[in-house]
């Protein structure tokens, strides 16, 4: 029923079968465990559009393999029943073929060799039984094998002139006359020997360039120029079923340096538009020496995407959709506009030094896919077990629960001018509670030795100061009580 | 008092607003029981934008929402806490001691050449619903800014705080609730310069309470 449309629309661009039910023996009990797809390109430039194919071709199986300079093989049996069957993996795999602008010419059988030599033959050939493909194999000619000038010419003075005619010749007698290379490519034509096949490993990174028409100077116009190449680097993310976590644009110029605009993204990300968005907020706030003359992408690794689940409440409605897709989202966009570092997270480290005891750390949305489950897994109504939170985040409060901590740190202690040894801001300061010396961090260079005293400064906010324990005895600002 | 039942069943429906009443909107206990009593139903509102207007830097603000804070951030399925801008960096150590949560807490600074950045991030985070509790520490909103932020803070359902100098008491603002605060003998005394709903009014605030009824943390 399907055979007949498809003999109609496009003969040309891909030889098909024309009888596919007859061979369609799926419950035959001699059914081959394996059924190769060969696809033979006939396209002028076949061996720079293979690679394009073959990527195409993951979508159909995990198991392609490339024939250079033209041919690619797929092992489809365990596809089959996705596709409907034959008929309908053939029509989708001649829709791509046609959507890729190749020409090409397929062929399935139960061997990979024979399904290529019998695409490149061009004939409608579908064999999906192994007990007929000796047969159907027989009156093909030597030359889709692809053996040497010399050996096809001694064959052929011999009279041998198809595959049927050389299998029949004494196998022993074969070898020594053609070599064993050749004796063993006839065995896996047949199937006798195993054909093992490297797999093609689909290209790691993306990484697409367009040279422009004419010099571009608008970011808008950039933009869409980036359009075709933003829609390439969707069709490779979907291929893969990943996410890019960063993305380059270059944008090349006559003579200066190429702008480089570099997009990291907190959670994996394969949306288009979304991407879009992301790059134009990045391309606005960067500024272009010159015209830009070619435009360029790179992806970072690819990452397993999350899928992504939409919450039965909404945003906020009784706690719901915590650190769901919008916290990563507003990282996103904070980061797109204010700069990678701009945007972090804090966490308490181990030691007694001020300046040491925290540090910035990744949003802790970027983990959200993970560390939501984690947290949730104590079980809701006994949110107080340490174990649910960080291991840091509660723990090292422990040690200073006599002593208080400003809420404010200064980036850098800041001197306080002095009168007779007594320090002062901006007036008298009033000593208030007791003094705590901190003296420590001998070992790693970062040696400190100070009493911290909390002041009353004359307007009444509490700050936090510290004397040198070494000469100059100089008095130093490190904190405010906020 | 008494009452036509027929009436007070009336006045209960939600979309009806009385003066001194908003007991129907979602509150947070500020964790101070003297400003929780004079606060409009009894706490911060859940959503919504607030302003503390300080004297000084370090007066006492940031301490005023450390309970609320520590309660947001420690919820279950608590959202992100973010601080815009702050104007030096927020003590990790200390925060962790009063039991906040560090997970959920997330640190925005602005490039000083971005000019009105810190108002779009403020914004952002409002509006993400990705968010709690947004902080800020603004340079001279406008008017017609805040009351994008107090819409803002509305769709995302967060709780907006923005930080402004005292100065500001004199300008007309979108804030669902304005307060003053100044140090004072006890701790601050907060001065309610707006509140919709409640009363004005002066408080004095102890801010050792809160952290009196914290136990040891570690134990």
């Amino acid at each position: 029923m399907a055979s007949r449309p498809l003999r109609k629309s496009d003969a040309r661009v891909v030889r098909f079968p024309t009888s596919l039910r007859s061979v369609d023996s799926r419950r035959d009990p001699a059914e081959s465990p394996e059924l190769w797809l060969g696809a033979h390109v006939v396209s002028l430039n076949a061996a720079a559009t293979l690679e394009k194919l073959a990527t195409r071709a993951q979508k159909y199986t995990p198991r392609v393999s490339l024939v250079p300079p033209d041919g690619s093989l797929l092992e489809v049996k365990g596809s089959l029943h996705l596709f409907n069957g034959v008929d309908g993996l053939l029509l989708a795999f001649r829709e791509d073929c046609r959507a890729l602008g190749i020409d090409c010419a397929v062929a399935l059988a139960p061997t990979p060799l024979a399904a290529m030599v019998a695409a490149r033959i061009g004939e409608p050939f579908v064999v999906t039984n192994k007990a007929q493909l000796v047969g159907r194999l027989t009156s093909m000619p030597l030359a889709p094998l692809r053996w040497p000038e010399d050996v096809v010419d001694r064959l052929a003075r011999m009279g041998v002139r198809t595959i049927g005619q050389t299998l029949r010749l004494p196998r022993a007698g074969f070898a020594r006359r053609f070599g064993p290379a050749h004796l063993a490519e006839l065995d896996r034509l047949t199937g006798r020997n195993a054909d093992l096949r490297r797999h093609f490993q689909p290209r790691e990174r993306f990484r697409r360039r367009r040279e422009l028409t004419y010099e571009m100077e608008n970011n808008t116009t950039i933009l869409a120029a980036l359009a075709p190449v933003l829609s390439d680097l969707g069709k490779f993310l979907e291929t893969r079923q990943v996410g890019i976590t960063e993305l380059e644009c270059r944008l090349r110029h006559r003579h200066a340096a190429p702008s480089v605009c570099v997009l990291r993204l907190a959670a994996p990300l394969a949306n288009v538009p979304r991407l879009t968005e992301l790059l134009a907020e990045r391309l606005n706030a960067l500024v272009l020496p010159e015209p830009v003359r070619s435009l360029e992408l790179r992806s970072g690794l690819p990452v397993l995407r999350e899928l992504s689940c939409n919450p039965l409440w909404q945003p906020g409605e009784y706690g719901g959709s915590a650190a769901g897709s919008e916290s990563s989202q507003l990282v996103e966009r904070l980061r797109a506009r204010l700069g990678h570092e701009a945007v972090y997270g804090l966490q308490t480290l181990q030691g007694h030094r001020p300046e040491r005891a925290w540090s910035m750390c990744e949003p802790p949305v970027a983990t959200s896919a993970s560390g939501t489950t984690s947290r949730r897994e104590p079980g809701g109504p006994g949110p107080q077990v340490a174990s649910a939170r960080g291991p840091l985040s509660l723990r090292p409060a422990a040690p200073w629960a006599a002593f208080r901590r400003p809420l404010w740190l200064l980036p850098t202690p800041q001197q306080l001018e002095e009168l007779d040894g007594v320090p002062r801001r901006r007036g008298t300061l009033r000593f208030f509670g007791d003094v705590e010396r901190i003296e420590t961090g001998w070992w790693d260079g970062g040696e400190i030795g100070r009493d911290y005293y909390t002041v009353f400064d004359i307007h009444g906010v509490q700050l936090w100061i510290f004397r040198e324990r070494a000469n100059p005895h100089r008095w130093f600002l490190h904190g405010v009580f906020g | 008092m008494a009452f036509n039942p027929e009436l007070a069943r009336l006045l209960e429906h939600p979309a009806i607003w009385r003066g001194t009443s908003v007991a129907r909107t979602e509150v947070l206990s500020s964790g101070f029981s003297t400003l929780d009593e004079r606060l409009p139903g009894g706490g911060w509102p859940r959503s919504g934008l607030i302003e503390i207007l300080a004297s000084r830097f370090g007066v006492g603000a940031l301490t005023l929402l450390l309970p609320v804070l520590a309660a947001l951030t420690s919820a279950p399925m608590a959202r992100t806490s973010v601080w815009v801008a702050p104007p030096f960096e927020p003590f990790a150590p200390a925060l962790a001691a009063h039991r906040v949560d560090l997970e959920h807490v997330l640190v925005v600074r602005v490039p000083a050449a971005l000019r009105s950045g810190a108002l779009w991030a403020f914004e952002q985070s409002l509006g993400s619903g990705a968010c709690d509790l947004v902080m800020a520490w603004a340079k001279q909103p406008r008017s017609k800014e805040i009351r994008r932020l107090q819409l803002a803070a509305e769709r995302g359902r967060a709780l907006g705080v923005l930080f402004r100098p005292l100065q500001a008491r004199r300008e007309s603002s979108h804030a669902a609730l304005r307060i003053a605060i100044e140090p004072s003998a006890y701790g601050v005394r907060i001065n309610l310069l707006k509140s919709k709903g409640g009363v004005r009014g002066t408080v004095e605030v102890d801010l050792g309470e809160a952290a009196r009824n914290l136990t040891p943390a570690g134990s």
